[in-house]
């Protein structure tokens, strides 16, 4: 069955070519939806351009038409970010794929959105640092998050996905140095130092209008290359671990710890996100378990550097320990510390921790949060699921620094049940309502999380928002209906 | 909105929709990769979405997605549907990615939804109708005659093959009736090993390419018909040189589901199913080969789905090709589990040519950044493919079964 007209049809066609679209039902299904509990709904076509002019042409003919734009890669946000609230036109931007340059002296490379995290990887591991020809050491790496590894690093990237160097380098949209944007009026344009020179290598001292690609979900432009800073592999990798008795204990720890910036990640869970699957429904935790546990992924330059770390972070513990903390000891297995060291993992980065059973459904309240309100939150949390029946799934992860970290709770549930989903959706929607007034934001937030951030906002920054959104976007045509403001 | 089963007419997906469901389109599936310390694998391993990139035709993903669309009645079926199904070649390449509980169901269910097209005759590919109409009555997809099906031996030799032996020779459908020299050296090569074989007229298709299909109701008088042939013989068990035999007699025929379809057809058992390289792998570590002469070539060595992830005979090949005096085995990059496929399987070389000789001829182009300047393999059928590609591409490179590499040098000790 067909949807759209064949009028656009036959535009987009001329665009892309016939290969690259389509209006067919069977083509435009698996684009309707993600893991999440969006509601389904179909786009009205998929194109799939190659080149930064067919996006132009695509979005002349989309503004002259009024018709919506979704840009998409991979959705695996776990925000039902690219599902069309308003049908519309699903640009799949995978074919654009390219890396287009690896600078091992400068440390950066250049990507356009289609650029996955397995070809990326394996294309930093190949490249040295190294200066005049001289090499430093073995192989790059960005910050590699926990999702599938075809996802898309840029779009990971611009909705301020989080990576496993976090703890040292802050979120991935931290490591960006440049992009160029295809604005939604067709206008292409370059940030950072890529709009006066070749070299794609910083933002700063510009004025940071890469903000307004920034966490904007796709609503604001389609950026089509991303300048990002890559790290030399450090060659020496540990994982440590300790188990707590109860939030509070675990976050003393983790204050503690990063307090020195010595680990590349530090990373705690509760109980029922350490399970495989996550429990579903709620099941009571064993009495005599830790209510949480932790992992600390440690790298160095040599061995007698990571010693030290190793020193630091047992004298950590032992003062923790002393002044009445309860942390226990434990090990991780050793395919779990494969899992954390040999990245982008595809253990981690797959689904089967989270959904194994339970009709393939998944979505969280993924939000940043002061490290103070983790304890107060998790219990909070804690009293919401299991009055839904869900399983208080948990994680922290600090972000470099004493300033931020996630909070996030990992939710299965069973889309085939319509009971299963509005449990979840409820359940979350609330964990987000009792978090905000404590300085949580949701990130890569659906619908129903901006409206809830919406309500509680400052006038003027909903205020700012709409205008901006309506200085770029005058016709609304890319991806509407997100920002809960139009 | 919750994906509630409704459209219960479609009865063998909709009996496996508790797995189907256990998709949450993540899309691990649609991308080759392994993680390693100082580099890892990374490249496009679905031929189907390598060609056509939508997403509904990339891994497993899309698949699941339109059977959880047809049973929750958000779509209806349509050619397009079809298109989407018909041209997976069933090279399970998503399920070496896949991390969930699906995983071991998706050829089953991506084979249900093939045979769920047959109720609906809308787009399904003029060339497997056509193989489809007269199978029942030749015992084989390539609409020849049954009674020629021993045609590829000598006269003299299909006139004195014995009653009774301790195997038989299954040569397949291709082997028998398109790539004959496959089927000779095979011949040739088990005499020369001394082993107690026969081969029989009596061979039908052994159904691969009806289960692939998902044309349950024609398979089922083929795999009762093949599985009564060892007691009629008095044989232990098969020999096969095909891949997509060996999968079909040693999974299909044998095991429950997922893997199988003994559900269906109930189970063949007691009878053993050897692929030739096993037996030549196993003679060669009982020190019973030994090599007449040398082989100096530099081989690459393709690894077919049916032989390789269907049934994870990954190394066997490998260590006879290793034991070929003079021969040095290259890889390509896309090698085992996660290896490229011919194209070939699935229906899709009957169904869609183009795109079949397409997909092996980036095979051969792969096999020609080896340095090799022979491609190998141990499938009549992708043998046949990649053959095909190599002739419309004009490559330099060579196509040898193993069998004809190993029979003119090898005798039993």
């Amino acid at each position: 069955m067909a949807r759209g007209n064949r009028e656009v049809l036959a535009k987009l066609e001329q665009i892309v070519g016939p290969d690259y679209v389509s209006n067919e039902e069977a083509v435009l299904l698996p684009y309707s939806w993600d893991l999440t509990w969006a509601d389904p709904r179909l786009p009205d076509y998929v194109v799939m351009p190659k080149t930064v002019t067919e996006i132009q042409r695509v979005l002349r003919l989309a503004n002259h038409m009024r018709i919506p734009v979704i840009p998409y890669v991979n959705a695996t946000n776990i925000g039902g970010l690219c599902v069309p609230e308003e049908g519309g036109i699903v640009m799949d931007l995978k074919r654009m794929d390219k890396i287009i340059k690896i600078d091992p002296e400068t440390c950066y490379a250049i990507i356009e959105p289609g650029v996955s995290h397995a070809q990326l990887s394996a294309a930093l591991k190949a490249t040295n640092p190294q200066w005049e020809g001289y090499e430093f050491s073995k192989g790059f790496e960005f910050g590699w998050g926990v999702h599938p590894a075809s996802a898309s690093v840029l779009a990971m990237a611009i909705n301020h996905g989080i990576g496993h160097l976090n703890g040292r380098l802050g979120i991935n949209s931290q490591l960006i140095s440049s992009m160029e944007v295809v604005l939604p009026t067709a206008e292409v344009v370059k940030l950072g130092s890529c709009a006066f020179s070749d070299s794609w290598h910083s933002f700063l001292p510009l004025p940071r209008m890469d903000g307004l690609f920034l966490g904007w979900m796709g609503t604001t432009g389609i950026v089509t290359k991303l300048g990002i800073w890559i790290f030399p592999i450090r060659p020496y990798k540990d994982v440590l671990t300790i188990a707590a008795e109860t939030a509070y204990d675990m976050t003393r720890y983790m204050v503690h710890w990063r307090h020195y910036s010595l680990c590349d990640e530090v990373t705690a869970v509760s109980w029922w996100l350490a399970q495989i699957p996550i429990p579903y429904p709620y099941q009571e935790k064993p009495k005599d378990t830790p209510e949480w546990f932790s992992y600390t992924v440690i790298s160095g330059w040599s061995e007698e550097e990571l010693e030290y770390k190793r020193k630091m972070w047992k004298k950590v513990v032992a003062e923790e320990k002393a002044r009445g903390t309860k942390l226990i000891d434990f090990e991780y297995p050793p395919e779990a510390k494969r899992g954390r060291t040999e990245l982008p993992s595809r253990i981690i980065g797959s689904t089967k921790n989270y959904s194994k059973s339970c009709g393939g459904g998944l979505a969280w309240p993924g939000t940043f949060a002061p490290c103070k309100s983790w304890p107060i939150l998790y219990e909070k949390w804690k009293e919401i699921y299991i009055r839904h029946n869900l399983s208080p799934a948990v994680r922290f992860t600090d972000f470099q620094g004493a300033h931020y970290g996630m909070l996030r709770l990992m939710t299965p549930f069973d889309k085939r049940n319509p009971e299963s989903v509005k449990a979840a959706r409820d359940a979350m929607v609330e964990c987000i309502r009792a978090g905000i007034p404590l300085g949580m934001l949701p990130y890569k937030p659906p619908v129903e999380y901006m409206n809830e951030l919406n309500a509680a906002a400052d006038a003027g920054y909903v205020y700012l928002m709409t205008k901006i959104k309506d200085m770029l976007d005058p016709n609304n045509i890319m991806n509407p209906g997100k920002l809960g403001i139009r | 909105m919750a994906l509630v089963l409704k459209n219960t007419d479609l009865k063998e997906l909709a009996q496996l929709y508790d797995r189907i469901s256990m998709c949450t389109q993540c899309g691990n599936c649609k991308y080759g990769y392994e993680y390693g310390s100082t580099e890892n694998f990374a490249a496009m391993i679905c031929p189907q979405g390598d060609k056509y990139q939508f997403e509904a035709y990339r891994g497993s993903k899309g698949k699941a997605a339109l059977a959880k669309g047809l049973l929750s009645g958000m779509i209806q079926w349509s050619e397009k549907t079809t298109h989407v199904i018909y041209t997976c070649i069933g090279c399970g390449a998503c399920v070496e990615m896949c991390e969930t509980d699906i995983k071991d169901y998706l050829l089953r269910i991506f084979e249900a939804l093939k045979g769920e097209a047959w109720k609906f005759n809308m787009g399904i590919p003029e060339g497997v109708k056509k193989w489809s109409s007269t199978i029942g009555v030749n015992k084989n997809p390539y609409m020849e005659k049954h009674e020629d099906r021993l045609n590829w031996l000598p006269a003299s030799v299909r006139d004195s093959l014995p009653k009774k032996a301790e195997y038989i020779y299954f040569a397949g459908c291709t082997a028998s009736y398109r790539q004959k020299n496959i089927a000779l050296a095979t011949f040739k090569l088990l005499q020369k090993l001394k082993i107690d074989f026969t081969v029989t007229p009596d061979e039908w298709c052994c159904a691969s390419p009806l289960l692939r299909t998902g044309q349950y109701n024609i398979a089922k008088e083929f795999i009762e018909h093949n599985r009564e042939l060892p007691e009629k013989y008095g044989a232990s068990g098969f020999i096969t040189t095909c891949a997509g035999c060996y999968r079909t007699l040693s999974i299909d025929y044998v095991k429950d589901p997922p893997e199988g379809y003994a559900d269906k057809f109930g189970k063949m058992e007691g009878v053993k199913v050897i692929h030739t390289i096993q037996l030549v792998e196993d003679m060669i570590n009982k020190g019973e080969i030994e090599f007449e002469g040398t082989f100096n070539n530099i081989v690459t060595y393709h690894d077919p789905c049916h032989l390789g992830r269907h049934a994870e005979v990954y190394e066997s090949p490998r260590n006879v090709l290793k034991a070929i005096p003079g021969l040095k085995l290259v890889e390509m990059y896309r090698n085992r589990k996660f290896s490229f496929c011919c194209g070939a399987g699935g229906g899709v070389r009957g169904g869609f040519p183009d795109y079949s000789v397409e997909t092996s001829m980036k095979r051969v182009k792969e096999a020609e950044t080896t340095g090799a300047s022979i491609i190998t393999c141990v499938c009549p059928f992708c043998w046949r493919n990649l053959n095909d590609a190599i002739d419309a591409l004009k490559s330099k490179m060579q196509m040898l079964d193993i069998v004809e590499i190993l029979e003119p040098i090898v005798k039993r000790k």
